[in-house]
């Protein structure tokens, strides 16, 4: 097995020192009384351990629970097109997000939803049409009239 | 032994109320319907509906909440069975013989078998957890801070050993979340920890946007990325109550799995997944006929449907004996308690006596809700099953959203579950499991006030942690938790150069 360095073990160590410095900075107290810092401090050298420990698992084998733990562990396959939808999906929900309060609740619904059931049916307009209007007015009465959620109203001032 | 009468009839008065029945059948149906539907789980789903129980009385939520949870144990079983897919983790090994048994034109029995198996396991588990916790909150009541900071690192060395995969990234989990649990104010001193001058983070990261970020939004986007053409089991499911010689054949296992079930329940982690491995293990081993386990055999569905079912009685142990949770489901209830203002420990049995034996009652009453939802009513499930992913996946999307939306009316923790469901997407590709983060994220604050506490006793002393002996016993125990894969390589080495 050749030496090869984990890269997500490196950012847990970043993480870990970056935690450290952190609770420095909060002030760590002392075993007396200890400061907002203590806790924090504690947990940034455990993770920067575990993280220097996950990242060079040749040289820490011996902590692992053996190769076979390893080599069963499939490498991340980096398919890109398989990302295309889960990357339009979080796109539509950020775009949510900045629409929500200058459109209102239902419009924002609808279009957001439209987009997603568009995702799996690109070629068609009807069904993800009913589908998005229906979820749209359906959400609107469960959630802000039954549950009475506040929602902005956004474009439609008069409900 | 009137108190416990008096106790009982409190509860059967509060469970029985027209709004708890409604709540309870409310949390039973919501539980079956996610326990069907493969890629959404409890977790996901009781977060989504955490904000929705701001609005009413803690008894009820817990009611809801519960019947969501043990539910969904039974629902997991019907995909499992029919489509070869778990419903949830608990019901993986549920397939092997599920599945097989419904290729053999005995879908009918499987499911009648997982059904009642599942009503036996979930009816022993509420007595055990109803005689039980009462005389052990008595015991927990001497726990001071000491013995909670020691439990709590015992409950997440166990979480992490127990994990699938890695031990060290599950570790690593851990900390992690105890990390994320210390943004936000610091409620002894004052000062702002690790907001980054932002406002909005100063009460912390909230419990339900993170869990519905990596448990319901991160599951969706993994999800994605393969398009779901589920095959649903064609054949007419006829029979469903099994014959003499099926319930011959499961009655030992379905005992054998609750009691199983139950214990394992009660250990922080994945008790329930745990415990439907080691009962399909066991019932193999016990079998005058281990060979055809995986060609359909009911003892192969009736042990692991009855453990997972007990598991989730198991579960509440810990929290109604101690205030700590057992695994991700059980922390989310620690939080809807919490934010209800109700705070769980040892003495919740005594003080919030309606909430215990309210949640208990309920449970009778949802596990029989439950046999009839799963068992008359299985052909609506089975429609449930037709539903495809591409019209489910943005209806869940939208829970989220809106759930996380409405608990402070802000966009931000909007945002908050949507970088938390980035993040989950990444743990699931790079193989960490986000329950010990969870978990973690959850005690964090309990651990950090525990420590402080118990030093501010000792004036600076860490031998406080070793000189009680709770305390020390449960730190001796995570340490060879811990060291124990080394141990075991050594004593295999040894044993090796011997032999």
């Amino acid at each position: 097995m050749k030496k090869r360095v984990r890269l997500d073990g490196l950012v847990w160590l970043i993480l870990g020192i970056g935690l450290c410095i952190g609770s420095v900075r909060l002030k760590l107290g002392d075993f007396r009384t200890p400061g907002p810092g203590f806790m924090p401090f504690l947990s940034g050298v455990l993770l920067g351990i575990f993280g220097l420990i996950l990242s060079f698992p040749t040289t820490f084998a011996r902590l692992e629970e053996g190769e076979e733990a390893k080599n069963e562990e499939p490498s991340v396959a980096w398919n890109w097109k398989k990302l295309v939808n889960p990357f339009l999906a979080l796109l539509i929900l950020f775009l949510y997000i900045l629409l929500l309060e200058p459109l209102g609740f239902i419009f924002t619904t609808f279009i957001c939803m439209l987009f997603l059931f568009k995702l799996s049916e690109p070629k068609k307009w009807l069904i993800p049409l009913i589908l998005s209007v229906s979820t749209s007015i359906l959400s609107y009465l469960v959630f802000s009239v039954w549950l009475r959620c506040q929602f902005p109203r956004g474009l439609i001032k008069f409900w | 032994m009137s108190g416990f009468f008096e106790n009982l009839a409190l509860g059967c008065q509060v469970a029985f109320s027209a709004a708890n029945l409604l709540y309870c059948f409310v949390g039973v149906f919501i539980g079956t319907l996610i326990g069907v539907l493969p890629g959404i789980g409890p977790v996901g789903t009781i977060s989504m509906l955490l904000p929705v129980t701001f609005g009413i009385n803690p008894t009820s939520a817990i009611i809801m909440l519960a019947g969501i949870y043990y539910g969904a144990q039974y629902g997991g079983s019907t995909s499992s069975i029919l489509v070869n897919i778990p419903g949830e983790v608990t019901s993986v090994i549920t397939c092997l013989d599920g599945y097989q048994m419904a290729r053999q034109g005995r879908a009918g029995p499987a499911l009648g078998m997982a059904a009642f198996g599942s009503f036996i396991a979930g009816t022993i588990g509420t007595i055990i957890l109803m005689f039980v916790a009462q005389p052990l909150s008595a015991i927990g009541v001497k726990f001071g801070p000491p013995e909670y900071f020691s439990l709590i690192i015992l409950a997440l060395t166990l979480l992490s050993y127990l994990a699938h995969g890695s031990a060290v990234k599950a570790i690593i989990m851990a900390i992690l979340g105890i990390g994320l649990s210390q943004i936000g104010i610091d409620v002894v001193t004052g000062r702002v920890r690790f907001t980054f001058g932002i406002i909005d983070l100063e009460d912390g990261l909230g419990l339900a946007p993170v869990f519905m970020g990596l448990f319901g939004v991160g599951e969706v986007l993994v999800n994605l990325e393969e398009s779901l053409n589920i095959e649903v089991f064609k054949a007419k499911i006829k029979g469903l109550l099994p014959n003499l010689r099926d319930w011959k054949e499961s009655i030992g296992a379905i005992i054998r799995g609750t009691f199983l079930g139950f214990f394992l329940g009660v250990l922080p982690g994945g008790g329930a997944i745990i415990s439907t491995f080691v009962s399909y293990a066991l019932e193999k081993k016990l079998s005058k006929r281990p060979e055809k386990f995986g060609t359909g055999v009911i003892e192969g569905v009736a042990g692991p449907e009855s453990a997972n079912n007990a598991a989730s009685s198991g579960a509440f142990i810990p929290l109604f004996v101690l205030g700590l949770p057992s695994n991700a489901i059980t922390a989310l209830f620690l939080g809807a308690l919490i934010i209800h203002g109700v705070h769980p420990g040892p003495f919740l049995i005594n003080k919030h006596p309606e909430i215990f034996w309210g949640t208990i009652m309920s449970m009778y009453i949802g596990n029989v809700l439950l046999l009839v939802l799963n068992l008359p009513l299985i052909g609506l499930w089975v429609k449930v099953l037709k539903i495809p992913y591409k019209i489910l996946f943005p209806f869940l999307l939208l829970l989220c959203i809106i759930g996380s939306y409405s608990i402070n009316t802000s966009k931000f923790d909007v945002l908050i579950m949507l970088i938390f469901g980035i993040i989950g997407y990444l743990f699931k590709k790079f193989n960490y499991e986000p329950a010990p983060l969870v978990m973690a994220f959850v005690l964090g604050p309990i651990l950090e006030n525990s420590l402080r506490q118990s030093l501010l006793i000792s004036g600076g002393s860490m031998l406080i942690f070793l000189t009680k002996p709770i305390s020390a016993a449960c730190l001796i125990i995570a340490l060879l938790i811990l060291i124990s894969p080394i141990l075991l390589r050594k004593i295999r080495r040894m044993r090796a150069k011997i032999g």
